[in-house]
This record gives C-alpha cells, structure tokens and sequence, in this order.
C-alpha cells in the first residue's frame, strides 16, 4: 500500500484527495503529536496554489499551506492576523504550522481561525470536479465537525480587507509562549464620522466551536457612539446570555467571566 | 505527484524511499546516527529535536519524511563545522551555559535561526527566540547572556 504521497500541482492534489484514505498534511505541527506511521498523508507543503499571498479589490488571500511565519512577515497581511499569528506556539511552531491546518483541525482553540471569524473570512473549498466559497462561520458544523466533504481540500482563505485597523486581540493563556489559548477574543469596530459601520467579535477556546455571535454584535451597527453607550448593558447581557462554554471544561464560570471582561476592554477602547 | 523523497541533509542528497509518515527525528537517529538531535517529548514541546529547514528552526519530532521533501536540514552535526557555531560554543563556554547538555544542541540551532534573523537581538527577544526550547538545568540566564555575547562577538557572522 502507498503510505503517503507529495502533490506538485492543485490538480495533483485533488486527484489524489479522491481517495480519502489520504489525510491531508500541510504543517503536521497537529498531526504527528498523535504521529501514527500507519496513516498515509497528502502532503500538500509543494503545491504552489496553496503557498500564494495576494490581494484582490475585496480580499487578502492567504493559500491554505501559508506558515504563521510567512503571514507575519508578508506586508499584505492585516495587523489583527499579524498579532494573533505572532502568539502561537514558538518559533519552530510557527515556522512549521499553517492557516490551513488550523482551519482544517476544527479547534475552538485555534487563534488564526480566530481571527478569520472575527473577520467574516470565506473558504474556497475544492475538490477535483467542483468549487465553492464558504463564509467560515458556516464551516464549523460542531466539535471537530466541519462543512468539508471527504473529497475537498481547504485552498484558501479571503480576508476581507477593509475595515480591520480598529480592533482589540487579547489571548488570556497560562504560560505565553507554549500554552494552547484558554480564552481568546478578537473585537472589530469600524466607526465613521460617529457611526459604528461594523462591529464584530469572536470568542475562542470557550465552547465546541469559535464563538462569532454577529446577530447580536449587529445591535450595534449603524448607531452613533452615543447611541452604542446607551445599548452597552443590554448589549453585553445578550451575548453574555448566549456564551455557553463546554460543560465538564475547567473553570466554566471563570472562562465566561473572563469573556465577558474582555468583552468590556474592547467596548472601552473603542470609546463606548 | 512524487513518492520518492529527495532532499539535502547537511549538505549531501539524500534519497529517502522509506515510509514517508516516519518521523524526521527518527530517522536522524536511528537511520543516520545523527544523535545530537535528542528526544524529549515528541510533542513539539521542549525544543530537544530542534534541526534548521530550509533557514527556519523546526521539532523533527513533528516533521513526517514526506514534509522534508525538496528541503534542506541541517542538523547540530552539520552545523558544528562553521564559524557561525563556533562563535556560539565559545559564548556558551565562556558564562558555562551548559550543564547537563541535553538541551544544548537544539539551543544551539535556535540561536542561530534567531540571530540569521535579527542579528542584534534584544533581551526579551533572545527569551521568545528560545522559547520552544525547554532547559531544566540552568534557569536560562546563562544561555540568554551567551547568546548576547555570541551576537557582539560574532558581529558580521550573523
Ligand atoms: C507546541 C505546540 C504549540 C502550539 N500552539 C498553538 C497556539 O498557540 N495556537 C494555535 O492556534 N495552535 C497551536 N498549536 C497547534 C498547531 O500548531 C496549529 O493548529 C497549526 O495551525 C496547525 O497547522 P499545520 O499546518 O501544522 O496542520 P497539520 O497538522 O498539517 O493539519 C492539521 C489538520 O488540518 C487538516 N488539514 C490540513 N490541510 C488541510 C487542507 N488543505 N484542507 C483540509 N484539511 C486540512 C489535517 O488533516 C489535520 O486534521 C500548537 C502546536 C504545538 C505542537
Ligand atoms: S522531542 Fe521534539 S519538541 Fe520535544
Ligand atoms: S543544560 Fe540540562 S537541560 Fe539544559
């Protein structure tokens, strides 16, 4: 039996994702802590459509395979990404492990998928007869269920890129270098001339799945920064109300209190 | 589309046939006696396996063969033959930096992935350069003054 084979091309690697004994590999920085000799992977380091960093009117986009190392060094990279990327792991980490593959490992806890959620990023899936863009919130289905199917690859990841200079990025962890995050939070506001075009935020390692509540954010959209104030209290008792972390997890009270502060820290910087 | 993995290893090419889900640090080891790669946890987390790819530090605890494919690692054996590691082995001399050594080659090769980058680092960013690499023995402050006298007496390696 093959155990593993290297894809050039896109098309290579779409080929050879038909058959799904193949489990794809960029970084292998979640994988091979579990490392299993008897797996046969997809490795996908070489494929060249997977490495691109470009930007179009509307997007950033970062090719699945992109290392955290890359992403902070490349100019067309938003800063929110840049700090949340500068944070994981260590350096050998960083070097090796990719958005992709923390996209593709479905962790609550991922802090680049983090930032994709706070930003409404879309996934371009593939599979070698068909294409679709998925908005990331509807890409996380539940625990380590995701909206892929067995034949499809992750090939990319559009960052909006408007709007992203105002935010708030905060990882509460024990120790900084190593720890896989225990809370994270990303906030957006976008304000024009006093009025709140966007306001976004996303909640980490907190429930089964990154926590993005826009319906609720969007109470605050179109208000004035006066208007914002008066809402601030029911605005943060609503999200407050729909955060419920994972039963059984440690510190249950202590996760959401701490949500909720950081929740408070981002409403204050951005004046409301 | 390829199931043969070529790369360079210190400086020859290799052709690796074996199984490509097999750990890089394995294969150092067991293969090609390169033992000044260790094993400590084989879960990324203590920096013992450390090797450069491609100019970057990486835990060939993580790497599978298949990953290594079109790369260049250079392990602490490699390594030990330039001026670059010279500078640094006296450095680490000269404050005893080292004590029971296990950490050392891995610290050695996170130095100069650090300093290849940021030749005149300041503190702090010597202590995230080496944070993946764990040391039970020194408390690190005699490994972070080395480093420091490794980047101003080795000014123009680097
Ligand atoms: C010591 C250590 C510290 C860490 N610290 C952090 C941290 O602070 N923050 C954090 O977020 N993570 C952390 N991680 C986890 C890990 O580094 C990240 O999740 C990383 O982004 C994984 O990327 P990778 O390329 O290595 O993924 P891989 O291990 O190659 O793959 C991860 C998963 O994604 C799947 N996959 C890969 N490519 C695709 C694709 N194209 N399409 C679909 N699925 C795909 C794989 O099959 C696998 O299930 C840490 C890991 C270690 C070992
Ligand atoms: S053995 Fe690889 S990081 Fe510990
Ligand atoms: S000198 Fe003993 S582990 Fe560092």
């Amino acid at each position: 039996m093959v155990k593993g084979i290297i894809a050039k091309s896109l098309r290579d690697a779409l080929e050879l994702r038909k058959d799904s004994t193949f489990v794809p590999y960029i970084g292998g920085t979640d994988l091979m802590v579990e490392a299993d000799e008897n797996k046969s992977y997809l490795f996908l380091h070489q494929v060249p459509e997977m490495k691109n960093i470009a930007e179009d009117e509307e997007f950033i986009r970062f090719g699945a395979a992109c290392t955290f190392t890359e992403i902070i060094k490349n100019p067309l990279s938003p800063m929110i990404l840049k700090q949340a990327c500068r944070q994981i792991g260590a350096p050998a980490v960083r070097n090796m492990g990719s958005i992709g593959g923390n996209i593709g490992n479905g962790s609550a806890k991922a802090d680049s998928a983090l930032i994709c959620m706070v930003t409404d990023s879309k996934l371009r899936l593939a599979s070698a007869d068909s294409e679709r863009i998925v908005p990331i919130k509807d890409f996380y289905l539940g625990r380590k269920k995701l909206n892929l199917n067995p034949d499809e690859l992750i090939i990319e990841i559009l960052m909006p890129k408007h709007g992203l200079e105002n935010y708030y990025h905060e990882k509460v962890g024990a120790r900084k270098a190593l720890a896989i995050s225990r809370v994270s939070f990303a906030g957006i506001m976008d304000i024009k001339n006093g009025v709140i075009q966007n306001n976004a935020t996303a909640f980490g390692a907190v429930s089964d799945v990154i926590i993005r509540l826009d319906t609720i954010d969007n109470m605050l959209i179109g208000k004035t920064i006066e208007e914002a104030k008066k809402l601030r209290g029911d605005y943060i008792q609503a999200i407050g109300d729909a955060i419920v972390p994972t039963r059984g997890r440690v510190g249950i009270e202590y996760r959401k209190d701490v949500c909720i502060n950081l929740l408070k820290s981002f409403l204050e910087v951005s004046g409301i | 589309m390829a199931n043969e993995i070529r790369f360079k290893l210190n400086g020859s090419e290799i052709v690796y046939t074996g199984n490509p889900s097999m750990r890089l640090v394995e294969y150092l080891r067991g293969e090609k006696q390169l033992t000044g790669t260790k094993i400590g946890c084989k879960q990324g987390e203590c920096g013992a396996c450390s090797v450069i790819m491609d100019s970057e530090l990486v835990n060939s605890c993580l790497v599978a063969m298949g990953r290594v494919n079109g790369a260049e690692v250079t392990t602490i054996e490699g390594y030990s033959k330039t001026e670059k590691f010279a500078a640094l082995d006296k450095a680490f001399e000269s404050v005893s930096a080292v004590q029971c050594g296990f950490c050392i080659p891995g610290m050695v090769l996170a130095s100069e992935s650090l300093l290849a980058s940021n030749p005149h680092p300041t503190e702090e960013e010597i202590r995230e350069g080496i944070s993946g690499n764990l040391c039970r023995c020194t408390g690190y402050n005699s490994i972070v003054k080395a480093i420091e006298i490794a980047a101003e007496e080795g000014s123009g390696l680097w």
